[in-house]
């Protein structure tokens, strides 16, 4: 994950903690979707078939988390916005290649998940209040469950092929 | 006389250049009609220089033949300029005593002039001002004693110029004229030639250049940024922006060079603005990938090649009409780009704002292809009027057309609305790579050929501009003259001449030279039975051109020569005589049958 | 988090991004450039249709159109030149130039210069990643010596431009470096590139994925950098700055190399300035020709 812009734990209300999970759903979801388009775009099916499996399961989360914020505080403004964090559930775009192998494409959404325990595990530390507290412990143990989903993909699949894309295909053409 | 042809030669120093400019300055406030070319050796200062004026009480639209006065300052810098300074056996010899040749004895071959004047000029001038440097002046007064010309406008003309360095500047000039007139008294000529007075209602004339000329054309057409890289002869473009568009919220980029240019100011014109460039023809090569860039992104832009001798550095101060191929076809992809040429200083304001409104209307780049020739020649121009031109701007699209704004939306003439950046809603993404309607990228070779017919059919109303066409003449005459560029001039002059001799003769002038406007030639060629398209050019450019797209007729043939040789009327004259004599002749049968 | 609602920014990164979807490589350097434009021109506030937005030719030249910019992917190292003409003739804009290192450096090596010199309030941004990419993997004027390439079989014989150096040697006001494996750092320097009065230039470590080399990969990048704050460079130091820019191509520094604290005025503001004094010069454009009468 790259350093974030510091966001005050200290001071998040559980309203705000609620838009910022949604917000980081948000942002995997998209991401997944550029992915899915970017693995159509370079002929690799599987990767874009999984990308697409992943958006599902973060607008599924996202709707979740955001049902819950309207439950509890409706329509009131939005205090934190997209542009206060980067990549935190959405896998960075260098980890993708248009010649990764659906494994390949399984591992990157795995470290994502991971990341994004990571990085609630890391915040709860700073949080006092204690509904946002147990809002986050809620959010990590999500993200495992994430993970859970991915790794049990993982497992139904046959190892990699030791012939690369990079060996077979017809271009680039360079090195 | 109602015309007079002025040549004058000496070293730079001597002031003989600035002297003509007095000379025409006042033919144009006495309102003659007059006409000044310059020219130069190729030291950048202090070599020699001379000058050739031509006035008169008709329209003058070249610079004349042989020359009706020389005068030599000293005669090696006379004899450099050869065939630009041609001395008939009518020709009026002026030259400096000094030069301790004898007026029997005079260095030009082939000729005995009847009237040649050895005179003391630098001893007049040093006599009367003091120093030699008013010898200029004192030829002023020599030659308004001899022709009767112009003599208070040019002691008008001398004040003004140097009243600011004081009164007695202004005595010791006049005095140098005075001295000049008195001379041309005491040694009146054989045969006396005053020029004859002006019409009363001619009324003050304009004077400029072509380069100036085009330069404030192109802002009373509403040009308001220039992008440019100095190129001789066509500098005096960007130099008179850096003088006044400042003054209409414009601005003017010298850049690092010519491809730096052309890009600042499709830049302007990206951003909503008319602009243009300026160069001749190694600058031109330069440019072509922008132009690419302009037709195929549809943004209005003119693009001045000022052309000269080539090709590269060929003779930067000289004539020629060698870059139609270029500006017609030097070009990757399919592109068409309007050419037009101007014929003289006072027909550049019109071809400037024509050239300007064309890439407005059709959101194209434009090649305004003038030459050495028309862009540094001074000439009077009568006043124009300037309400009866219409100025065109591009097509800025309705509210409604930006609620689901195309940029190149293919519609029915072509021709899409253009935003420009600052306006809301019109956001596009402009491109050199092919795009569709909304701009975005494609390689489809479908969306290529659509986008392809709509550059070019955008273009065709063009070809039926018929007032970018001068033809003059009968229309059913069976010789015919094309001319284009400043060779225009000289063949409208043997077209009057040779008119007057009984010739059956008529005359096209293109403003328009590309795209070919196919009807327009076949409908002048239809009577033609010979004739010529005279070029100054080695290869005959537009002639070739015409046998591309036209079904010119057997007859009609180039006549042509390189840059720097000037094609004189009496040479068209004797042409078309000729081709008159042969089309009376029977037909020769095929030799077989002999 | 404060209580009080926050005064909300007009526009959000997602208002720049247009619906035109990358057709870059998976994983290329650009992407995160992209997002990094986005982030700052929500923080300038400007609205998109007062944006132009001029590239070159080159897969990273292809950034305008991913926005909702004004856009114009020009020619082959032309970019600069475009876009002061743009500038010049609106200085309003706001116009931001972005192309790759071989657009950049080669080409249009020679404008570089001349748009430093001139100080128009534009901001350059170039995608370094060393190759060629649009191309296919050919040498660029940044690649290491002893680089192997299709246009360098048995290796680069050649020493790199330094473009750091090359930009402060000219005597740039504004000169930053940034990678996509520090967003936020990458967002904040085109942000502050871009509110910078004057000529702004940034140097995105932007790795080509497909061509590019092993050592030029995010994941080294962030191994190996280095922000200039955490070494307490600062940025007012030219000559700390130049001293830095020398390690190009052995440390990878990110953050401002120099940002003159004393900005000179810029030519776009002169330009208006000059427009306003001689205006009413001006003879009305329909008696243009008065100028030529004799008097
Ligand atoms: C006049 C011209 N010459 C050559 C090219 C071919 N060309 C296109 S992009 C490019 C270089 C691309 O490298 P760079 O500028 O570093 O951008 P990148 O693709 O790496 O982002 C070249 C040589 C061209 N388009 N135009
Ligand atoms: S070739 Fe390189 S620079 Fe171009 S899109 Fe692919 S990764 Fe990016």
């Amino acid at each position: 994950m790259s350093p974030t812009p510091s966001i005050d734990f200290t001071k998040l209300t559980l309203c705000d903690a609620l838009d910022l999970a949604t917000i980081i759903e948000e942002e995997a979801k998209e991401r997944y979707e550029e992915f899915a388009h970017q693995m159509e775009l370079h002929h690799n099916p599987d990767a874009a078939a999984f990308f697409l499996f992943m958006l599902k399961i973060e607008a599924l989360h996202e709707g979740r988390i955001a049902g819950r914020r309207r439950e509890l505080f409706g329509d009131a403004p939005r205090n934190v916005r997209r542009e206060l964090i980067f990549d935190v559930e959405a896998p960075e775009y260098h980890e993708v290649r248009s010649t990764m192998t659906h494994r390949e494409a399984l591992e990157t959404a795995l470290r994502a998940e991971k990341k994004a325990y990571a990085f609630f595990d890391a915040a709860m530390k700073h949080v006092a209040d204690a509904e946002v507290r147990s809002l986050f412990s809620e959010l990590r143990e999500d993200e495992i469950e994430h993970a859970g989903l991915v790794e049990k993909e993982l497992a139904k699949l046959t190892p990699d092929s030791k012939i690369k894309a990079e060996d077979v295909e017809d271009e680039p053409i360079a090195h | 006389m109602d015309d007079l042809v002025i040549g004058m030669a000496g070293s730079g120093g001597d002031g003989i250049v600035s002297a003509g400019e007095s000379l025409i300055a006042a033919a144009a406030y006495e309102g003659y009609h007059a006409l000044m070319t310059k020219s130069f050796g190729s030291q950048v200062r202090g070599g020699e220089s001379s000058c050739r004026v031509r006035l008169s009480t008709n329209r003058v639209e070249n610079v004349g033949g042989a020359l009706d006065v020389a005068v030599a300052l000293n005669w090696e810098d006379f004899l450099k300029f050869g065939a630009e300074l041609p001395v008939s056996g009518n020709t009026v010899v002026i030259y400096e005593a000094k030069t301790g040749v004898a007026p029997e004895a005079i260095p030009l071959v082939g000729v005995a002039p009847t009237e040649v004047f050895a005179v003391p000029i630098g001893d007049m001038a040093k006599q009367a001002a003091g120093s030699d440097k008013a010898k200029n002046t004192v030829v002023l007064g020599l030659i308004a004693g001899w022709f009767g010309i112009a003599r208070e406008a040019i002691l008008r003309g001398l004040r003004k110029k140097f009243i600011k360095k004081g009164e007695e500047l202004v005595a010791a000039n006049q005095r140098a004229f005075e001295m000049g007139e008195q001379f041309a008294r005491e040694h009146p000529l054989k045969q006396p030639r005053m020029m004859k007075r002006p019409d009363e209602k001619a009324g003050k004339k304009l004077l400029t250049d072509g380069n100036d000329m085009c330069a404030a054309a192109s802002i009373f057409a509403g040009c308001e940024f220039f992008g440019g890289y100095p190129i001789t002869p066509s500098t005096e473009i960007m130099q008179f922006y850096t003088r006044e568009v400042w003054k209409y919220g414009g601005a003017v980029l010298q850049a690092e060079d010519e491809i730096a240019g052309i890009g600042a100011a499709l830049g302007a014109s990206i951003a909503g603005k008319k602009a243009m460039t300026a160069t001749s023809g190694p600058g031109l090569s330069l440019k072509t990938e922008i132009m690419g860039l302009a037709s195929i992104a549809e943004l209005p832009l003119v693009i001045v090649d000022v052309q000269r001798g080539g090709p590269s550095t060929g003779l930067p101060t000289k004539p020629e009409q060698s870059d139609l191929f270029a500006a017609a076809f030097s070009a990757h992809g399919d592109v068409l780009r309007p050419v037009l040429a101007p014929t003289s200083v006072a027909d550049t304001f019109d071809v400037t704002v024509e050239s300007f409104n064309i890439a407005e209307q059709y959101q194209t780049p434009v090649l305004l292809l003038s030459d050495q020739e028309i862009a540094q020649r001074k000439e009077t121009v009568d006043p124009i009027d300037t309400s009866r031109f219409k100025i065109v701007d591009r097509r800025k699209p309705t509210a409604t057309e930006l609620s689901d704004y195309h940029r190149f939306r293919n519609t029915e003439d072509g021709v899409s609305p253009i935003s420009h950046p600052g306006m809301p809603g019109g956001n596009y993404q402009g491109a050199g790579i092919e795009h569709n309607e909304r701009g975005n990228p494609t390689a489809s070779g479908r969306v290529h050929q659509a986008m392809s017919e709509k550059r070019f059919r955008k273009l065709a109303p063009l070809k039926r501009r018929t007032d970018l066409f001068k033809v003059e003449g009968n229309p059913d005459a069976a010789l015919a003259l094309v001319a284009w560029g400043s060779i225009a001039g000289v063949c409208r002059e043997a077209f009057l001449r040779a008119k007057g001799d009984g010739l059956d003769v008529k005359l096209l002038v293109p403003w328009l030279l590309y795209p070919i406007a196919e009807e327009v030639y076949r409908d002048f060629f239809a009577s033609v039975k010979a004739g010529f398209v005279v070029e100054l050019a080695y290869q005959p450019q537009l002639y070739r051109i015409l046998r591309m797209f036209v079904d010119v007729p057997a007859g009609i043939q180039p006549f042509n020569r390189s840059g720097a040789n000037p094609i004189q009327p009496r040479e068209v004259v004797a042409q078309l005589r000729n081709a008159s004599l042969s089309l009376q002749q029977p037909a020769m049968p095929p030799s077989s049958e002999v | 988090m404060t209580t009080t609602p926050p005064i909300l920014p007009t526009y959000q990164a997602k208002d720049f991004k247009s619906d035109l979807k990358p057709i870059w490589c998976p994983g290329c350097g650009d992407f995160g450039v992209v997002q990094g434009i986005y982030r700052a021109l929500a923080s300038v506030g400007r609205a998109p249709h007062d944006i132009a937005f001029i590239s070159g030719i080159g897969c990273s030249s292809r950034i305008p159109g991913y926005t909702t910019a004004y856009g114009f992917n020009s020619v082959h190292g032309r970019a600069l030149p475009i876009a002061q003409g743009i500038k010049l003739a609106n200085p309003d804009l706001l116009v931001l130039v972005a192309g790759g290192d071989g657009d950049g450096f080669s080409i249009g090596g020679g404008h570089v210069p001349h748009a430093i010199r001139r100080t128009l309030d534009i901001t350059y941004i170039v995608m370094d990643n060393q190759i060629y990419g649009l191309t296919k993997g050919q040498l660029s004027p940044t690649s290491k010596r002893g680089l192997k390439t299709v246009t360098s079989e048995y290796g680069s014989l050649e020493a790199p431009v330094n473009p750091l150096l090359y930009v402060l040697a000219y005597g740039a006001n504004f000169v930053a470096q940034g990678t996509p494996a520090d967003m936020a750092g990458l967002a904040d320097v085109i942000e502050q590139a871009i509110r910078y009065p004057g000529f702004s230039f940034v140097n995105v470590q932007s790795p080509c994925v497909t061509f590019g080399m092993e050592g030029q990969q995010v994941k080294a990048h962030r191994a190996t950098m280095k922000t200039l704050a955490s070494i307490n460079h600062d940025p007012a130091n030219r000559l700390a700055a130049m001293d830095l820019a020398q390690q190009y191509g052995q440390s990878l520094h990110t953050g401002v190399f120099y940002k003159n604290p004393d900005p000179p005025p810029t030519l776009d503001g002169q330009v208006r300035e000059r427009q306003r004094q001689l205006a009413e010069k001006a003879i009305p454009r329909e008696r243009i020709l008065d100028m030529f009468v004799q008097k």
